[in-house]
């Protein structure tokens, strides 16, 4: 029951460091580093970040905005939304391209991709359809914890990655509950990154 | 804090045992959730992996991101604490 004991002792003084200290945002800034400014390149690639129901989730949401306001900047001639979808009713990467369109993008210049179920499926599904069209330089755009991993893995697969992340939660937050949020996404990615090196996609 | 604080004057005058030993017992009564929690976790993991290769579909392994695992998990740890727990005097 010692044993226990010091476990729950553990339990309960991670999560006070967590919630209240800024100590999620010091992990933060440790494994995310800051990007580049946002360079031109051939496409803009959206990575997906799932449904809620029929309707964009939140991450999917900021994403989708980012790679729509590069491609508004005028920063690569194409827009790629990924993101798969339910069995019955649109994909979130058909959701996005109609959000993108509707912002003003010409339906030629974007493409919705449904097939990358994985981040590695995604970059493998869209080497296949753009380095034919000549486009290895891309723009990828997902979240500021995803990005090492991301990146990571779209390199591997050919291209020239040049990163533009977006913020899925609000750093510097004094409130516990974001701060617990920003911790367990940060712990979700770091496990992430352990599967992958360990089934060798990194 | 202030909560806290009110507990313990109320409670000094009505409790059997020491406010050390109950801060120790609900140590042990987390230590329990995260047991459970990395149990269920990892059982939930295997399970996926498993999906996958057994049924060709896809499970993505963020099903097992949910905050109802702990929620669940504080449960048994609680089931499991007072089941331990000597029967009280029956009067």
């Amino acid at each position: 029951m010692t044993a226990l004991r010091w476990l729950g002792g553990a339990a309960v003084g991670l999560f006070a460091a967590v919630a209240f200290t800024p100590a999620a945002d010091v992990l933060q800034r440790s494994l995310v580093v800051p990007p580049p400014p946002a360079a031109p390149a051939e496409a803009i690639v959206v990575l997906g970040a799932g449904l809620d129901g029929s309707v964009l989730s939140s991450e999917s949401l900021r994403r989708a905005l980012g790679g729509i306001t590069l491609f508004r900047h005028g920063l690569a001639p194409a827009l790629v939304m990924l993101g798969p979808g339910p069995a019955v009713g649109p994909t979130e990467a058909e959701i996005r391209r109609r959000l993108a369109t509707d912002m003003g993008v010409p339906p030629s210049a974007v493409a919705a991709d449904p097939r990358g179920l994985t981040t590695r499926d995604e970059a493998r599904v869209c080497w296949e359809a753009l380095a034919p069209r000549g486009a290895r330089r891309i723009l990828l755009v997902t979240g500021s914890q995803h990005m090492p991993r991301a990146a990571a893995l779209f390199r591997r697969a050919g291209f020239d990655v040049v990163v533009a992340p977006v913020e899925e939660l609000p750093l510097e937050t004094p409130r516990p509950q974001r701060r617990l949020e920003l911790f367990r996404g940060l712990v979700r990615e770091l496990v992430a990154r352990v599967y992958n090196r360990a089934a060798g996609y990194l | 804090m202030a909560s806290s604080v009110a507990a313990v004057l109320l409670g000094r005058a009505r409790s059997r045992r020491s406010l050390a030993s109950a801060a120790g017992k609900a140590l042990e009564t987390a230590g329990f959730i995260v047991a459970f929690f990395l149990l269920n976790l990892g059982l939930g993991v295997l399970f996926t992996l498993v999906a996958r290769a057994t049924t060709g579909g896809f499970v993505s392994l963020y099903v097992n991101d949910d905050v109802s695992v702990l929620v669940l998990s504080a449960l048994q740890a609680l089931v499991l604490q007072w089941w331990r727990e000597p029967e009280p005097p029956s009067r």
